[in-house]
């Protein structure tokens, strides 16, 4: 166990300690930063800003389509009416659209027979400006629908009550969720997983690779067992990315929270993620034993292959398992109980994806949570046993590539 | 008590036998030579005694007792190719090394101060395994290997690339672990040091030893049968009777006797009746580099 530790802390220490390290440390939250303005900004610029003329001989629906256009949700608008339109008008809106002074205009004309809708004609600078055009329709459906609603009869009170958008609440007895926290949570887990998996699991490789190269490995196999070595590898690499990871979720958490960020997002973003204690206990439980069990892969892919592009073809191996979990998620969350979620819950390639989902989705018994954790803990021990078997025999026999009944063999040798 | 015995030691890799029925054994306080050509199972042999491969059959011992890894903390290993983390500091490295072997943070430190000063490499501690010379490289895995003080030395090709300024020092330091009572195993190609420096050698071929024993009884075994000799004039003594083979580089002459047991006196005679001038006849045994071809090359003239 000393030497485990060792090991890991040599790992640890010499990674963090990298330029690389920590340009990469402080340049992703940078990154982020700049993300995250970056798309305030383009979320205040997506609300189309136009400058339309409305003409119409009804004055009362041009200006209450001025009013939902300036001031409405989707839009910031600026309107002129024009009511009502003398000759000269259609040519002089001609002129302004064509110098650009004008975005576009609507030109409403009275219905050709009393009590259906006004005949309508939209002419806009740039036939390309889809939001404009989107945004004068609805706002436009709108306006209308009011107006009929109030010829049926209605006062303003009840046609306001009637427009109001509706409020959905998908809520569990005796839990308290909803289900789109719960897909966003997956998908967090599950890129999350990915990337950190992607970017340090075939560190650890890699790590493996360059030691099996630099010849390290005979001096160090002289002291150590070569089990000992792998968990050094896996725990030390694998702690360098979590560090990074973290910085990184810290300064993600960060961001979020700072006022900037919730004053121009974060009051209309609607979509707000909540997780509970529990769940984030559970997540990085789960999220630690995926991380040691895809790493002791990597490190397995790392111990049969002598150089980095060998290990590229490789690491499918790596993605294919947690894609296949992927697949099986819509499963889960329709029928968190049936048989098939609880057995695949316990594949261990998929606990960490699955079981987490189950535990947020419905309520999983304490038997099956143990269970899923030792299985976890077992296949760890014994990927990295396997590892340590190719290892061994793998870097005494380097120089060519190993097929399948080679590797069998190396694990049943000493 | 003999620090390593190995007996009747088998080893084969998938279809290629590595070492065969090997026998050895290495007392305490002696300069043992593991000599072979290439590929003759000289590292195989290594591997099997610091565990990093098991036997197929027979046994390993180490300090008298069955091979265990808790004896390999007295084991000081410097591998035919060198490996030492390039990117860390030397000095790092060296401690790091130490801890492995149960030593504690600021005694692996002390010691390897003490190392680097007595092997004149005080100056590359502080920098990084990558700019590091070669040669430099070399000493500082020494280091590595003696910084727990070990009862066994497994040095593998230790003078490769190294000037023989820092040769000698090495091999004095070599001479110094031998008498203060460590065993000491090593392999070279170099027959001269392995001459001047084992008490016991031995040498295998395809797996198999092929020559072993102390170094004055694999010695004893071979005739004094070589004659070299300083000369001018007539050079017809080279085609007596006596001689087996010559080799005449204008005026030095390198003759091997034939027979069992070779006599050099008729050559001698001959040459003065013939009236060559004679400024040197030595009768030698011979060295080590020719038992070793000798014993490798097949060739049955010694």
């Amino acid at each position: 166990m000393h030497n485990v530790w060792l090991i890991a802390r040599r790992e640890y220490l010499e990674r963090v300690r990298t330029r690389g390290f920590l340009i990469a440390t402080i340049l992703i939250p940078l990154l982020m930063t700049g993300g995250i303005i970056g798309s305030v900004l383009l979320a205040k610029h997506a609300k189309s800003s136009s400058h339309i003329a409305v003409v119409s001989t009804d004055t009362k629906l041009a200006t209450d389509l001025q009013n939902e256009l300036e001031h409405g949700s989707e839009s910031e608008m600026t309107i002129d009416v024009i009511s009502p339109p003398s000759a000269a008008t259609r040519a002089r809106l001609e002129k302004a659209v064509h110098d650009k002074d004008l975005d576009g205009y609507l030109w409403i004309s009275p219905p050709r027979t009393p009590g259906t809708r006004p005949v309508l004609q939209y002419k806009q600078g740039s036939s390309a400006d889809l939001a404009t055009r989107t945004t004068v329709r609805q706002a436009l459906d709108k306006v209308l629908t009011r107006a009929r609603l109030v010829q049926q009869g209605l006062n303003t009170a009840q046609v306001q009550e009637m427009m109001r958008p509706v409020d959905m609440e998908a809520t569990e007895t005796g839990q308290q969720d909803n289900t789109a926290a719960s897909f966003a949570a997956a998908y967090v887990t599950f890129f999350l997983m990915y990337m950190v998996i992607m970017l340090y699991g075939m560190n650890v490789a890699r790590s493996i690779i360059e030691e099996k190269t630099s010849r390290v490995f005979e001096v160090m196999l002289a002291t150590v067992k070569p089990l000992e070595m792998m968990a050094g590898k896996v725990v030390g690499v694998g702690s360098v990315g979590l560090t990074q990871v973290g910085i990184w979720m810290a300064a993600a958490l960060l961001l979020t929270h700072s006022s900037y960020v919730t004053h121009s997002v974060g009051s209309n973003t609607g979509a707000q993620i909540s997780f509970s204690a529990l769940q984030v206990f559970y997540f990085v439980i789960y999220f630690l034993l995926g991380y040691l069990l895809y790493s002791s892969m990597a490190a397995a892919l790392g111990a049969m292959t002598n150089s980095e592009q060998e290990l590229q073809q490789l690491n499918m191996f790596l993605v294919l398992p947690l894609a296949g979990c992927m697949v099986a998620l819509p499963l889960i969350l329709n029928a968190p109980q049936s048989f098939a979620a609880r057995v695949l819950s316990l594949v261990p390639f998929c606990t960490p994806l699955l079981m987490y989902m189950r535990l947020s989705v419905s309520t999983v018994p304490v038997g099956e949570i143990v269970a899923s954790i030792v299985i976890m803990i077992v296949s760890i021990y014994a990927v990295l046993w396997i590892t340590s078997r190719i290892y061994r025999v793998g870097i005494l026999m380097y120089g060519k590539k190993p097929n399948l009944p080679e590797i069998i063999r190396w694990v049943k040798y000493s | 008590m003999p620090t390593v015995q190995l007996e009747n030691v088998r080893k084969v890799y998938d279809q290629k036998v590595a070492v065969e029925s090997l026998n050895l054994k290495i007392e305490p306080g002696t300069m043992f030579g593991l000599l072979g050509p290439n590929g003759s199972g000289k590292t195989s042999s290594i591997r099997m005694m610091i565990g990093i491969t098991v036997p197929d059959a027979g046994e390993v011992r180490l300090f008298d007792q069955p091979f265990s890894r808790d004896a390999l903390k007295r084991v000081g290993y410097l591998p035919e190719e060198r490996g030492l983390y390039k990117k860390m500091n030397v000095l790092e490295q060296l401690s790091f090394m130490g801890q492995l072997h149960a030593l504690t943070a600021t005694e692996a430190k002390r010691r390897a101060r003490t190392w680097a000063e007595r092997l004149q490499i005080t100056e590359a501690l502080p920098k990084k395994t990558e700019e590091l010379s070669k040669g430099m490289q070399q000493k500082i895995q020494f280091i590595a290997a003696l910084l727990h003080d070990p009862d066994l030395i497994i040095l593998d090709e230790p003078f490769s690339g190294l000037d023989p300024v820092n040769a000698s020092l090495l091999q004095d330091t070599m001479v110094e672990l031998r008498n203060s009572g460590k065993a000491i195993l090593f392999s070279t190609h170099r027959m001269d040091q392995v001459e001047r420096m084992c008490d016991a050698i031995t040498l295998i071929h395809r797996g198999r030893v092929v020559l072993e024993g102390s170094m004055r009884e694999v010695k004893s075994r071979y005739p004094r049968n070589r004659v070299e000799v300083v000369y001018s004039g007539d050079n017809s003594f080279t085609r007596n009777a006596e001689v087996l083979e010559v080799r005449d580089y204008a005026g030095r002459a390198e003759i091997i006797l034939r027979g069992e047991n070779p006599n050099a006196q008729p050559l001698l005679a001959d040459a003065v009746a013939h009236g060559t001038r004679i400024d040197r006849f030595e009768v030698k045994a011979p060295t080590l580099e020719e038992i070793f071809i000798s014993s490798v090359g097949g060739r049955v003239d010694a």
